[in-house]
């Protein structure tokens, strides 16, 4: 099928979106242009002043429109505990947890030394002049769970440490509401490391 | 013939991996009996899949293939033995091995010498103080058996035994050419510390540092003095200084 240029060039756009195949674009396109225009002035809109208008906070890396996301500007939160984490999904995710009130440091990434990504990419500096501020007394490595995960975590780690600041990481282990018997034993193993005593 | 091949449970190691399309991942492994083989593992980045905790860097694999080998899609993969994790500190020196192998290894061309050199490297790196020198002999054992080694105890002209008291320029590709006048030039190794690689033993820091010199002046060829990626990652990390105290060998090591 051939499409006319500016239709082509929608479903050609839309496919860069991550889980969109030609079938859903053209799907996505038509939707747009036969039954939702306002939609689609809109999406073109809102695309176009966040791409121009959202970069990083300036001191945890989150996206956000401002110098500061607004976390880091939010007085109420405490900025003693600074967790580190990935990517800004992870962010979102703790943030749903509920269980967390201090600051986030993005990496977007992590150590990945055979693609030659060190702590320059990941902002390393700027965690560090965090750091260097005095406030913080712990840090937590929420990296992912994977073996470059766990090195980032460990550089990180050491070098919080050399400046006095303690540095944890986040357990690994059974999931809740798992069963045991289907759990690997890698993850099993990180979850008998980290027991706790009772009581 | 090749194309309908189907390979069963192989011992194997992850070398490297990344992201395809939404949910997969392109996996470079080194296979013992089929060399270096690059797979689609289809659907591994997914949650909860049950690939995501084996498809890791250093964990002994057996995977299971079909198609011809590069390109292939994976079928299987499972723990060979208990999941023995490097310690956190050695992780850069397991990435280290993982590209030199990435870098060096030919497309299935089978090296079972080389695999088991990396099983008993990872195996050094486990345990305690042992990590220059583990890194030495491996990269002595690949340029050996990759046809870059050099007699470190024989003089290559004359084929005279290396005197351990004596001073030898060496050269990476033609071998100790003979004694040294000056044993502060940069191509000057003791004798001792020569017939110490040229046994594996490297016990002695000299001996380890002496290696490394000569080792990495041999690398530069087969590697076309391509810049290794970890390396250049370690030595960031040195910058920032974490790592420089707790050295045991009191030197870099890779």
């Amino acid at each position: 099928m051939k499409y006319s240029p500016a239709l082509a060039r929608l479903i050609e756009a839309l496919r860069r979106l991550p889980g969109v195949g030609p079938k859903s674009a053209q799907r996505m396109a038509f939707h747009l242009l036969e039954r939702d225009r306002d939609g689609a002035r809109e999406l073109g809109r809102a695309l176009d002043a966040a791409v121009n208008g959202v970069g990083r906070c300036r001191r945890c890396r989150m996206l956000t429109d401002g110098e500061l996301c607004p976390i880091c500007a939010n007085p109420g939160r405490d900025g003693s505990v600074v967790c580190v984490v990935e990517s800004p999904a992870d962010v979102v995710a703790v943030e749903q947890s509920g269980s967390f009130r201090g600051r986030y440091f993005v990496l977007m990434g992590h150590l990945s030394p055979l693609d030659g990504v060190g702590p320059e990419q990941l902002g390393v500096a700027q965690l560090e002049a965090v750091l260097d501020e005095g406030e913080v007394r712990e840090l937590i490595l929420a990296t992912n769970p994977t073996v470059e995960g766990e090195a980032t975590a460990h550089f990180l780690g050491e070098l919080a440490t050399r400046r006095g600041i303690r540095a944890s990481r986040i357990a690994h282990g059974v999931p809740v509401g798992g069963e045991l018997e289907y759990v690997d034993g890698g993850t099993l193993a990180h979850a008998l490391a980290g027991r706790q005593l009772l009581g | 013939m090749r194309s309908a091949r189907r390979v069963q449970l192989q011992p194997a190691y992850l070398l490297h991996h990344r992201p395809w399309r939404d949910s997969s991942r392109v996996v470079e492994l080194h296979v013992r009996e089929h060399g270096r083989v690059s797979l689609f593992a289809k659907g591994a980045r997914r949650a909860n899949h049950a690939w995501a905790p084996v498809l890791q860097p250093f964990l002994p694999l057996l995977v299971s293939w079909s198609g011809a080998g590069d390109g292939g899609t994976l079928t299987g993969a499972e723990l060979d033995g208990a999941p023995v994790a490097l310690p956190p500190a050695r992780l850069m020196s397991g990435f280290y091995l993982n590209e030199l192998q990435l870098k060096l290894l030919p497309r299935q061309d089978p090296h079972p010498g080389i695999y088991d050199a990396y099983a008993d490297a990872l195996g050094g790196l486990r345990a305690a103080d042992a990590e220059a020198r583990t890194l030495r002999l491996f990269e002595k054992r690949l340029l050996d058996a990759l046809g870059y080694g050099i007699d470190y105890a024989h003089v290559a002209e004359s084929g005279e035994p290396v005197e351990p008291a004596a001073y030898y320029h060496v050269g990476p590709e033609r071998g100790v050419l003979g004694v040294a006048d000056d044993p502060g030039s940069p191509y000057a190794y003791r004798g001792a510390d020569l017939l110490s690689l040229a046994a594996e033993e490297l016990h002695e820091p000299s001996g380890i540092a002496a290696a490394r010199r000569l080792l990495h002046g041999q690398l530069e060829t087969p590697l076309e003095r391509r810049e290794l990626g970890t390396r250049t990652v370690a030595r960031a990390v040195r910058s920032t200084g974490v790592g420089r105290t707790n050295r045991g060998d009191g030197e870099r090591s890779q």
